[in-house]
């Protein structure tokens, strides 16, 4: 695979990548922001995909692939099946309007390319525009973290960071040695368990929401 | 090409006859497609013909209290909708810059724009409180839509270097493959905007005369007779507006560039297949969605607004 069309590619999936993060911020359902946290990483796996064609880098496609199966599959089964296993109400319970929320993502991904410009010498030719887009997601998927009630919900953002960093991985050393990625990989699916079954132990012995442990602060 | 004043002249009468003449039919194929999709049969495709043949035979019966500025209202709004269609590639973009510039995309959105103040208007003046009601919400959507679309145009146009939607879809039309992260994030905001434009599900319902629901409806009930059949037609015009406006800017391919027979058939089959898939991605959405609560309209063209800005943004950045 020729290095343009590698580029071009990495940057349209860049672009999927930036609109399934809006999803998820817009979604006004916990379902719907766990597909589109899966929507999001197929694209990531594409990605790394690409830039295995593209350099030639056999622990890539192997990334890819783990991607893709964890991130794509698994997570969002888990995900799913400790919703309904709760049965907590489907609404999404933002902290703030969803809107504004929106509005300071418009700023984020502003601000992310606007830094970028002063990172010249960090990122490659062959993956273009795929820095400021990893930083984007890192920045709104805290967003997210931080501006939902719903646990599950927190964990989702917690995803999309964790996608982010990876793309910002590729963007600027042809991704991680797998051994870290598979680390890294293996503790967000060790995490979200941990958090399912934490949610799932809090919601059967004391029926209580994450926003009302805030009251125990002194 | 050199495009001489005649010309030109006859090529725009001629697409805006087009668009008007078929602009019913894709009105028809969505409903025929929902009705399917529901498994019913639902009527013929045809049947927004009929409905307009049947309106423009009755009689008008009008509110005691409207102004006779009201009657005026039904025409003007049509013919805001049809000039605008003026601006539109339909089957031609001349590679050149037009001899008389006839408006550009700007003017393009002013015009619907227009349309949409002038129904608003027409709903205040009857006096009836549903008219006021469909008036404030759509308003309220036009509020949201309008700007995005400039924003979508504006980050489309940046790339060709022009805001004529002729000249800009004949200039993009060589560069289809080569698409890019901006042009993802406008053409998802636009099939948003979409939905919005041409009142259908998760904003408005176009088959629904409940009163808490409607938005466009709302503002007909005072209409009767030709006035309403020139108002619906001015609705599927402005839903065939919009789906050639998406097609130009995001799918210029087959467009004529001369008037060769040959090219002209190809240009013909292109939009026809370009409006059948634009009109089936409305049905399917309708189809597949529940209409959103008024308040959470807002939410979902803001995603549109803010994938429109984003794609300007990364565009200029």
């Amino acid at each position: 695979m020729s290095v343009e069309l590698a580029t071009r590619l990495i940057d349209v999936l860049g672009g999927l990548l930036l609109f399934t993060m809006l999803l998820i911020l817009a979604a006004g359902q916990v379902f719907r922001a766990i597909y589109a946290v899966a929507a999001q990483a197929v694209f990531l796996g594409f990605a790394g995909a690409v830039l295995a064609a593209a350099t030639g880098n056999v622990d890539l496609w192997v990334i890819a692939f783990i991607t893709i199966v964890a991130k794509a599959i698994v997570l969002p089964w888990l995900l799913i099946r400790v919703v309904r296993r709760v049965q907590i109400s489907r609404e999404i319970e933002p902290v703030i309007p969803v809107h504004v929320t929106l509005v300071l993502a418009a700023g984020i991904v502003v601000l992310a390319f606007h830094l970028n410009a002063s990172l010249g010498t960090v990122r490659q030719t062959i993956t273009g525009n795929a820095l400021p887009v990893g930083l984007t997601l890192i920045l709104i998927g805290v967003l997210v973290m931080a501006t939902r009630r719903k646990a599950l919900v927190q964990m989702v953002g917690l995803f999309a960071s964790e996608n982010g960093i990876f793309f910002t991985a590729m963007a600027i050393s042809q991704g991680m040695p797998l051994i870290i990625e598979i680390g890294v990989i293996l503790d967000v699916v060790l995490g979200a368990l941990v958090m399912g079954i934490l949610v799932l132990r809090v919601r059967s012995s004391v029926d209580t929401d994450i926003a009302d442990l805030e009251s125990l602060k002194g | 090409m050199d495009t001489t004043t005649p010309t030109q002249v006859a090529r725009t009468v001629a697409q805006a006859a087009l668009l008007l003449a078929v602009a019913p039919l894709v009105t028809g194929y969505v409903q025929k497609l929902k009705a399917r999709l529901q498994c019913r049969q639902g009527a013929s495709v045809w049947q927004p013909y009929r409905d307009l043949s049947k309106l423009l035979r009755k009689g008008t019966v009008q509110s005691d209290t409207a102004s006779p500025f009201f009657r005026a209202i039904p025409v003007l709004v049509l013919a805001a909708t049809l000039t605008a269609t003026a601006m539109l590639p339909v089957l031609w973009a001349p590679a050149g810059p037009a001899t008389v510039p006839l408006g550009d995309a700007i003017l393009l959105v002013g015009l619907l724009a227009l349309a949409r103040f002038l129904l608003a208007v027409g709903a205040l003046d009857a006096g009836g409180a549903f008219g006021g009601m469909g008036a404030s919400r759509e308003m309220t959507v036009g509020l949201l839509v309008e700007p995005a679309l400039m924003l979508t145009v504006f980050s489309v146009a940046v790339s060709a270097g022009t805001t004529d939607v002729e000249l800009l879809a004949a200039r993009r039309a060589p560069l289809l493959l080569s698409w890019t992260a901006p042009d993802l994030l406008a053409l998802f905001a636009m099939l948003i905007l979409a939905l919005a434009e041409t009142g259908r599900i998760p904003v408005d319902n176009p088959d629904t005369h409940l009163e808490l629901t409607m938005l466009h409806e709302g503002m007909l009930l005072e209409h009767s007779g030709p006035g309403l059949a020139c108002i619906a037609l001015a609705t599927h015009v402005k839903q065939l507006v919009t789906l050639t406006l998406v097609a130009a800017l995001f799918l210029p391919v087959g467009l004529a560039a001369d008037a060769t027979p040959r090219a002209i058939a190809l240009a013909l089959a292109a939009f026809g297949l370009k409006i059948v898939a634009l009109a089936t991605f409305l049905g399917l959405v309708e189809s597949s969605y529940a209409k959103l609560r008024f308040f959470r309209v807002p939410q979902f063209l803001g995603l549109g607004l803010v994938c429109a800005f984003l794609a300007l943004a990364l565009r200029v950045l």
